[in-house]
Order: C-alpha cells, then sequence, then structure tokens
C-alpha cells in the first residue's frame, strides 16, 4: 500500500515536472509579440481609409513575422492593436487615452489617417510616451517640439512646394500656356490648411498663380452648387481642390459636370483616388483628375498591390495602405536595433539613426530632423487614367505619363 | 445660516470624499480621466440647473459658456503662457459676462422661444470659432514646472481639482436654494406672472441667474479643456456637449442640486465604458446611451430620478396628514349674514382715470374712471367678457393701457411694472390660480414676503403671519400642488398679504367655492378689511358680493354703467339688464 502510494506519488510528481518543462520550452518558443498600436478611423465618414490602414498594416506584421519577427528579440512576432479613432477629433483623442490606458505594452503606434485627428492623438501619446509614426500631413504635427512624433510623409507645405512647380511645368508643356489663375476649395482639416497656407504664403506668386477665389467648408458637404458655380464665373485656369472625405471629392466632381465647368481639376490627398469614388461616377468624368499624395503604390511594388487585391479585394493601392505597411518594416528596423521593450529607447533610437534608403515612402531616407519629419521626403503625383488613379510622378516609381487635362 | 446648509450637505460631503478615496485606488489612466469628467459634468450639469432647474426657463445653449471657457483657456496658454490656473476664474468671469450678454436681449422670449433662441447661440460661436481658424486647439505641453500650468501626469489629481471646484459649486447653489435668490427662481419656473405679481423682479434675477449659471459652466469648461487636452470647436461648442448638461440634469432630477450629480455619476461611467468598450463595434454607443436614458426618464421618471425617489419617500407621510386636513380650518366665520357697515370715509388711495385699452378694434376697457377710499370694499362686477380682469391687467401692469392714469396715493403709476406695483403697495391675485405647486405653502407665501423682508427671518415671520391671518398656519408645510380650490384662494390670498399691500385686487377670489366655502373666503377678506387693507374685488356672481363690498362699480362692454353701494345697484335695471337681458328687466320690477 504504502509503496503503491509512494509510486503513485512519484510519478505524479515526474508528469508534473515534464508538464512543467514544456510549458517553460513553450514559453521559449513563443514570446511574448511586441504591441503596435493603429489608431485610425474605422467608423463614421473617414472609416474607409483607416480599413486600408489597417490592410496595410496586416500585410505588414504578416511580412515582419515570416521574416523572422525581432530576432534580437528571441523573434518575438509583431502583433497588430487596432483602436477606432471615430470621427471625430475628441473621439481621437478619447481613442488615444483608452490606447495609452489599456495597452501599457505598447511599444509604438501609427496612425491615424486625418491630421486633425493625429494632431489629437499624439498630445495625448507624447504625454505617454509613446512614439507614434504617422502618414498624416500637417506641418503642426512636427511643429510641436514633440520628441515622439515621426512624420514619414512629406508635410503639407513640403508638398505643395514640391507639386506646385511640377503641376506648372506639366501644363506648360502638354498645352504651350502657363496657367495663370487659380481657384482654392479646401475644407477645414488641418492637412488641408497647412497646403493651403503653404500656397498663400508665397508659394502661388513663386510659380506665378493669381488666386482668384477661395473657400473653406467643414466636411462632409451638403451641397456643392455653389461653390461650382463660383468657379465657373471666376474662370480660373485651374482649380485646386482639397477634400478628406470621398463623399466630398465626388460631389464637386459631378457638380462640375452638371454646370459643365471644364477646370482642370488638382487635389491634393488621397479622397479623390478611394475606388469608393467609382461607385457613383464614370470613370470618364474622373479622366485626368491629378492628385499630389505622400504616397502611393507605385513601380516597384506589383507584388504587394496583387496580394493586397487577392486578399481584401482593394483594386489599387493607396498611400493608406502602403504607408502602413511600410511603419511596420521601419519599426522592425529600429526594434532590431534596440532589442529592446522599451518604448522610449525606441523613440530615441528612431530620433537618431539612419535606417538607410527609403522602399516605402517615397524619396528620402528612413531617418528623422529633430523635428520628427522625415528626411528628405517627397511626394507622388497620381493621375487617374482609364479608370485607375495611377502614379505619374516620381520618374523612378511611375507606372504612367502625366497628361495634362486639357491637352487632348 | 451656514451650519444649516453645511448640515444639509453633509451626505454630499461625506459622498464627495468618498469618491474620492475611491479614486485613489484608480490606476488606469483611462479610467482616471471618466473619473474627472464624470465630475465636470456634474459641474456643468449645475451650472445648467442655475439657470434652467431653477427658472424653468430650458436652455439648449450652455454650451456657449462651456466652449468659451474652454477657448479661452486654451487660447490664452497658447498666445500668452497665462495658466489655466489663472484662466479657471478668468473664464468664470467671461463666463458671467456672456450670461449677461446673451440673456439680456434673450429674456424677453419665453417657453420654446427662449429655448430655441439659447440653441442659435452655441451654433453661432462654433461657426465662428472655425472661421478664426480653430478647427482644433490643444493645452502646449508645458515641461518646466508642469504643475504651475496645471499639468500632472498623475489623472488623479485632476479628480481632486474637480472635486474641490463641485465642492464650491454646491455649496453655492445651496446657499442659492436657500435664500431668496432661489425661491425667487423658483418662483419664477411656477409662474413668472405671479411671481412678478407677487412683487420679483423677474428680469433682474433671471439675470443673475444666467450669469452665475454662466460663470460655473465657463469654469467647468475650462478645467475640461485641460484635462481633455484637445478641444475643437464641435467639442465645446457643439449640440451634444448643451444636451449633455440637459441630459444629466434632467436625468438626475432639475431644480435641485442633487439632479445633475446624480445624472453624472449614473450616465457618464455607463456612456463612457460603453464606448470604451464597444466603441470600435457599435460606434456613436454613448448617444445611445444618451437617448435610451431621456426615453426611460420621460416614461417613468418626467422629472427626474431625485424628484421619483422623493415623492416615492414622502407619499406615505403625506397620506398621514390628509384626515387632518379637514380638521384644520382654524377661522371660523363670525358672521356670515350681510350686516351693513358705515361707509368708510378716508383719503382716496387708489385712483383711475379715463382707463381705457384697446385690442385692434376690440375696446376692452373704455374711460374707466373710479376713485376708492381708504379701508373700503370695491366690489368690481359685470358679464363675462365686461373686461374685469383687463381693468386689473391695467391698474398692476401686466398689461399696457392705451390712455388714461393709475394714481397711487396721489402719484400717477401706469405703465409700471407688475413688481414695481407691487413694491408700491398693490397686491394682486389671480383668476386662474397660479400656485407654485411645487413649494410648500408657507414658501408660497414667503415669496411675496420678500418684497418687504430685509432677511430671511423677518420673511419666514411676515410669511407666518400672513397664514395666520387667512387661518393656513396649520397646514403650511403641505405642498401647494394638492391643495383643494378653497386653501388656494386663501394660499394666493395670504402670498398677496405677505407684501404688506395698502390695496389687495382680487380677482374672482370667490369662482368655482361651493356656498359655504365662499362664505368662509368672504370672512377672511371682511376680516382684511377691517384690519385696514383696501379692498378691490372682481367677481361676476352677485350673491357672495353683496354680503361683502361696500361699494358696486358695475362694467359692461368694458364700460362703467353705474356705480355705487350694494342696494341701490342690485336694483339698477341696467345691471339687470347687462346680467340677464332686457325681458328680466321687467320681470325684478315686480
Amino acid at each position: 500500500m504504502k509503496y503503491l502510494k509512494l509510486k503513485k506519488l512519484l510519478s505524479t510528481s515526474v508528469a508534473a515536472l515534464a508538464v512543467g518543462s514544456m510549458t517553460a520550452t513553450m514559453a521559449f518558443a513563443a514570446p511574448k509579440p511586441i504591441q503596435i498600436g493603429l489608431i485610425a478611423p474605422i467608423s463614421g465618414i473617414y472609416a474607409r481609409p483607416g480599413t486600408v490602414m489597417k490592410m496595410g498594416a496586416e500585410l505588414g506584421i504578416i511580412d515582419v513575422n515570416a521574416a523572422g519577427g525581432i530576432s534580437c528579440l528571441d523573434g518575438a512576432p509583431f502583433e497588430l492593436v487596432m483602436i477606432d479613432s471615430g470621427d471625430s477629433v475628441e473621439k481621437a483623442a478619447n481613442a488615444a487615452q483608452r490606447m495609452v490606458a489599456d495597452y501599457p505594452d505598447l511599444i509604438a503606434a501609427t496612425g491615424s489617417y486625418l491630421s486633425s485627428f493625429t494632431l489629437a492623438v499624439t498630445e495625448i501619446t507624447e504625454r505617454a510616451g509613446l512614439p507614434v509614426l504617422t502618414l498624416s500631413y500637417s506641418d503642426l504635427l512636427t511643429s510641436r517640439e514633440f520628441k515622439n512624433v515621426f512624420q514619414t510623409s512629406a508635410t503639407s507645405g513640403a508638398q505643395a512646394e514640391i507639386a506646385l512647380p511640377i503641376i506648372m511645368d506639366l501644363a506648360e508643356a502638354q498645352t504651350g500656356i502657363r496657367p495663370k489663375t487659380v481657384a482654392i476649395i479646401t475644407d477645414n482639416t488641418a492637412a488641408s490648411l497647412s497646403s493651403v497656407k503653404r500656397m498663400k504664403d508665397g508659394l502661388l506668386a513663386d510659380v506665378g498663380l493669381e488666386l482668384v477665389f477661395e473657400e473653406v467648408f467643414t466636411p462632409p458637404l451638403a451641397d456643392a452648387t455653389s461653390l461650382v458655380q463660383s468657379v465657373r464665373q471666376r474662370r480660373p485656369d485651374l482649380l485646386f481642390y482639397l477634400p478628406t472625405v470621398i463623399s466630398d471629392s465626388k460631389l464637386i466632381l459631378e457638380k462640375m459636370k452638371e454646370f459643365n465647368v471644364k477646370v482642370p481639376v488638382v487635389s491634393f490627398g488621397i479622397a479623390i483616388a478611394e475606388p469608393e469614388v467609382l461607385n457613383t461616377m464614370d470613370a470618364e468624368l474622373l479622366d485626368g483628375v491629378m492628385s499630389a499624395v505622400a504616397n502611393w503604390g507605385s513601380k516597384g511594388q506589383e507584388d504587394l498591390i496583387a496580394r493586397l487585391k487577392e486578399t481584401y479585394g482593394e483594386p489599387w493601392m493607396t498611400q493608406n495602405a502602403i504607408s502602413t505597411y511600410g511603419d511596420m518594416w521601419l519599426l522592425k528596423a529600429a526594434l532590431e536595433k534596440t532589442c529592446s521593450r522599451d518604448p522610449i529607447v525606441l523613440g530615441e533610437t528612431l530620433r537618431t539613426t539612419n535606417f538607410g534608403p527609403s522602399k516605402y515612402y517615397p524619396g528620402g531616407t528612413l531617418s528623422f530632423d529633430k523635428t520628427g519629419r522625415r528626411e528628405g521626403a517627397s511626394l507622388t503625383i497620381i493621375q487617374w487614367q482609364n479608370g485607375v488613379p495611377v502614379t505619374v510622378f516620381p520618374d523612378n516609381l511611375a507606372v504612367a505619363k502625366p497628361i495634362w487635362p486639357g491637352a487632348k | 445660516m451656514l451650519k444649516e446648509i453645511i448640515k444639509s450637505l453633509l451626505p454630499f460631503f461625506m459622498l464627495a470624499a468618498l469618491y474620492i478615496v475611491l479614486a485613489m485606488f484608480v490606476t488606469n489612466s483611462y479610467y482616471q480621466l471618466i473619473m474627472t469628467l464624470v465630475i465636470i459634468w456634474a459641474v456643468f450639469g449645475l451650472s445648467w440647473n442655475m439657470l434652467s432647474g431653477y427658472t424653468g426657463l430650458i436652455s439648449f445653449g450652455h454650451a456657449s459658456f462651456f466652449g468659451l471657457g474652454a477657448f479661452a483657456t486654451v487660447l490664452a496658454q497658447v498666445n500668452w503662457g497665462i495658466s489655466p490656473w489663472i484662466m479657471l476664474f478668468v473664464s468664470g468671469l467671461i463666463g458671467a459676462a456672456s450670461g449677461l450678454l446673451i440673456g439680456m436681449p434673450t429674456f424677453r422670449l419665453r417657453g420654446h422661444y427662449f429655448a430655441l433662441s439659447m440653441l442659435a447661440y452655441p451654433i453661432a460661436l462654433l461657426y465662428i470659432f472655425q472661421w478664426l481658424g480653430y478647427p482644433e486647439l490643444s493645452i502646449p505641453r508645458v515641461l518646466d514646472n508642469p504643475a504651475a500650468y496645471m499639468q500632472f501626469s498623475d489623472g488623479r489629481v485632476y479628480t481632486v481639482i474637480a472635486m474641490i471646484l463641485l465642492f464650491v459649486v454646491v455649496v453655492i447653489s445651496r446657499i442659492v436654494e436657500k435664500t431668496r435668490f432661489g425661491m425667487a427662481l423658483v418662483a419664477i419656473k411656477q409662474n413668472e406672472s405671479a411671481a412678478e405679481a407677487a412683487g420679483i423682479n423677474t428680469l433682474a434675477w433671471k439675470l443673475k441667474a444666467i450669469a452665475l449659471s454662466g460663470a460655473i459652466a465657463g469654469m467647468a469648461g475650462s478645467l475640461y479643456s485641460v484635462v481633455i487636452l484637445v478641444i475643437t470647436p464641435g467639442s465645446v461648442f457643439g449640440m451634444l456637449t448643451s444636451a449633455q448638461a440637459l441630459t444629466v440634469s434632467m436625468f438626475g432630477g432639475a431644480g435641485t442640486l442633487w439632479g445633475p450629480i446624480i445624472g453624472a455619476v449614473f450616465l457618464i461611467p455607463i456612456a463612457e465604458t460603453l464606448h470604451a468598450e464597444l466603441g470600435n463595434i457599435l460606434p456613436g454607443i454613448q448617444g445611445v446611451v444618451y437617448g435610451a436614458a431621456i426615453i426611460l426618464l420621460i416614461t417613468l421618471a418626467p422629472e427626474g430620478i431625485y424628484w421619483k425617489i422623493r415623492d416615492w419617500l414622502k407619499k406615505p407621510s403625506d397620506e398621514k396628514d390628509a384626515p387632518q386636513e379637514n380638521a384644520d380650518i382654524t377661522i371660523v366665520p363670525e358672521s356670515l349674514e350681510y350686516t351693513k357697515r358705515p361707509m368708510p370715509t378716508g383719503d382716496i388711495v387708489l385712483s383711475v382715470k379715463n382707463m381705457s385699452k384697446s385690442f385692434g378694434g376690440l375696446k376692452a376697457v373704455q374711460d374707466v374712471s373710479f376713485d376708492v377710499t381708504r379701508g373700503m370694499i370695491l366690489g368690481i362686477i359685470g358679464p363675462n367678457g365686461a373686461g374685469k380682469t383687463t381693468l386689473f391687467n391695467l391698474l398692476n401692469g401686466f398689461q399696457t393701457p392705451s390712455g388714461g392714469e393709475v394714481l397711487v396715493d396721489g402719484v400717477n403709476m401706469v405703465n409700471q411694472k407688475p413688481h414695481v406695483m407691487c413694491r408700491a403697495g398693490i397686491g394682486r391675485t389671480f383668476q386662474i390660480m397660479r400656485p407654485f405647486k411645487r413649494m410648500t405653502i408657507h414658501n408660497n407665501v414667503k415669496v411675496g414676503a420678500y418684497v418687504t423682508a430685509k432677511t430671511e427671518a423677518e420673511a419666514e415671520e411676515i410669511a407666518a403671519d400672513a397664514l395666520q391671518q387667512v387661518g393656513l398656519s396649520s397646514i403650511s408645510e403641505k405642498l401647494a400642488g394638492g391643495l383643494s380650490t378653497k386653501d388656494l384662494r386663501l394660499m394666493e390670498l395670504a402670498r398677496a398679504l405677505a407684501g404688506k399691500p395698502h390695496i389687495l385686487l382680487l380677482d374672482e377670489t370667490l369662482a368655482g367655492l361651493g356656498s359655504s366655502e365662499s362664505k368662509e373666503v368672504v370672512a377672511v377678506i371682511r376680516k382684511l378689511s377691517e384690519g385696514g387693507v383696501t379692498v378691490v374685488i372682481i367677481e361676476h356672481t352677485m350673491q357672495a358680493m353683496v354680503a361683502l363690498v361696500d361699494r358696486f362699480l358695475v362694467l359692461d362692454h368694458g364700460e362703467v354703467i353705474t356705480e355705487g353701494p350694494p342696494e341701490i345697484v342690485t336694483r339698477d335695471p341696467r345691471v339687470i339688464e347687462a346680467y340677464l337681458g332686457k325681458k328680466w328687466v321687467t320681470d325684478a320690477k315686480n
């Protein structure tokens, strides 16, 4: 009896030991994932771009993990933490509060499409010491002496500076006439206002454009009739249009068609090149419309674009997908250097290290100046051609030649 | 007084201390934020309550004050580096000033018109701030000595700061509730005309209320901007912000300082937690919570949780009181029979000269003149539509005459506001009774006493005295809402008496009373007259009046048809004709 009991006890202990060591090995085999936050709108009027950011992040995480995760952290994989920033600044700020409170293990975050949201979100993440990569444009984002905001896109002001001369040259080269007058219709979000501010602060004068009409509206727009009527009366050579909501971008083009206003439209931002635009609009109507965007699926990314189409059914790759995808690789590079799960250390590294030429953002390098702007960041100019917005600038990324809308 | 206030707030102090202790155990920064927001919304709710809860003038526009406070605080720090510690108080001043600016034009409107006009201000401000180029603003981060700029890395500090603000606001609210300020506001809520007639300068009190309310809202907005870091015109001037104040107050119960606190404690955590947990699956869940809360509220407790619970707790004791009511009549009519007394022959205290009023083509009152001597009871009679009530409204300022004079003790008082007339010694009651239903009989009467009373104690004394005179002392702590018509008439009489009038204008005080009740009221009026008060009473039935008045003035179609002692007037063929038609004149003669 006694012997039996002892045997039973022994065997139980052995089993327990075995289980214990197995758990230990398993823990060794699967290190704790590294949490990356994506704080972007996936509800409300900005849900579409936020959803596309999520696609980019997911693809990026799959690829980073497939490449072995962070090797110096025992191959720890990335794990996406999705936080809905909602459709208003206050919701975004609230979401950021929740993010830093509920996910103390986050090492970094990326977000939040609209500059206005990113401004609010980073007020909170900065105080919490969490590094944030952002594809948002507004110059204000990196004018606040924050240490942990890293702007991968060229700022609105910088984009306008790069884009305007190219647009002017293109018009002159293909029509023989250099445009002289411009009308600006913009929404009042931070990125759009930053662009317009830079234009009015001398940029228009530098390229020889006279501003004949300007209107600022609060998105979403209910009716574009009066805006388009005004454009028709002023007869500008060019129309700069800066929407951030897809429905706004459609509305103005539809009205222009209705009123038969044939002014070449140059947009800033991606709202005018989202696939949804085609749901209610003729591809023909869009043909020739150009937009200056910080990033776009371009030459050399064909495989990635194909995977996006295959996995999510996205017909083309917008900035939101490609930039967020690139963010994951940038974070991997930085973590491989720090070998630390401390966000403070990561922030320090991002501020001080050059990770070489940029593969997923146009132009420049994977390094940030002391304000947090990516050094040498350029942009892409896209154009609707045959029902698809394609990259037409810069040449090394372009998949098609630009065509001036009036030149046909 | 202060002791009493502190004593009445003991439960609040205990709960507040408990709340702070609880808050100290919260480590999640988001829940720390919510704990602070609960208090800020409670403060904002109390601000709304200060105006709308007490006066009943529903404001859909409290976001104006809140937003101005928030923007002032952030802009002052962004542009001039002024600390929110200073701006918290400056925002209070800004809120008060904007309250006055908004109140002055808007108080001309009443009811729905007032509510809708208030809605316009935050909407206008929202667009103005957008147009000024502030789509969003954030509090600049200060690294050197952040505490001097109200910046703390520990969210619990904000909870304590907010609680101190709430503490101050609660004490202020209670002081207002307990003094003539609050009484005046509640009187305005229950019945603005009656309040005016009781000598309350309603516009002045309403302006004080909106200034105080604006100040509190401005401070709430200021603190909000500090804890929330980022503000937009939409977040502080938006419709939802005004609605937040309204929802927490209405949910908890408007008109009491407990209401907004109960509302905020219930609604904000539920809405925020749901938003935090389900926000990405069910966007806008917060709005659903507020919507559901309002629906539940309207169906189950239209006046709010606080009042529902209070009524529920009070009910049993009220029932106990009920049987005593009949035993409470202390005035036993001395004589119900008509006893002619000598016609008073004092000096003329009220003289009406050529009073006229037309509404378009209708001449409601035409060229009416009469004199009232001190101590007399003048009965103004006439059939329905004769212009009796209009005449009263002209006498005490509710309507502006088209022509004529009202001499009170020889001074022309025509076109004066009702509360001024009241102060000049003219008290009145209304044909349609206008009790302050949620107040006790005693407090109803006390409102009237503020006209002459300098202190609370004096007001108490005057009210008790007036109740004594009409015989309602024993039921003085009952709510006016449940009284019989006779008691209401007597209460109104007492309220008018509390203003210590020389002249009482009684508008159909006997209407709707049975004959025995009517005799009781007549006895009271006669007693008052014997005490030296001059009475002018309107009535369209003559029976009870004959036993009461010294003199009749008969109106028909807005004109005086005759005047004289009762025994002569009642036999005057013109009077009979006016009442009964020509046919009866001949019958009456026989």
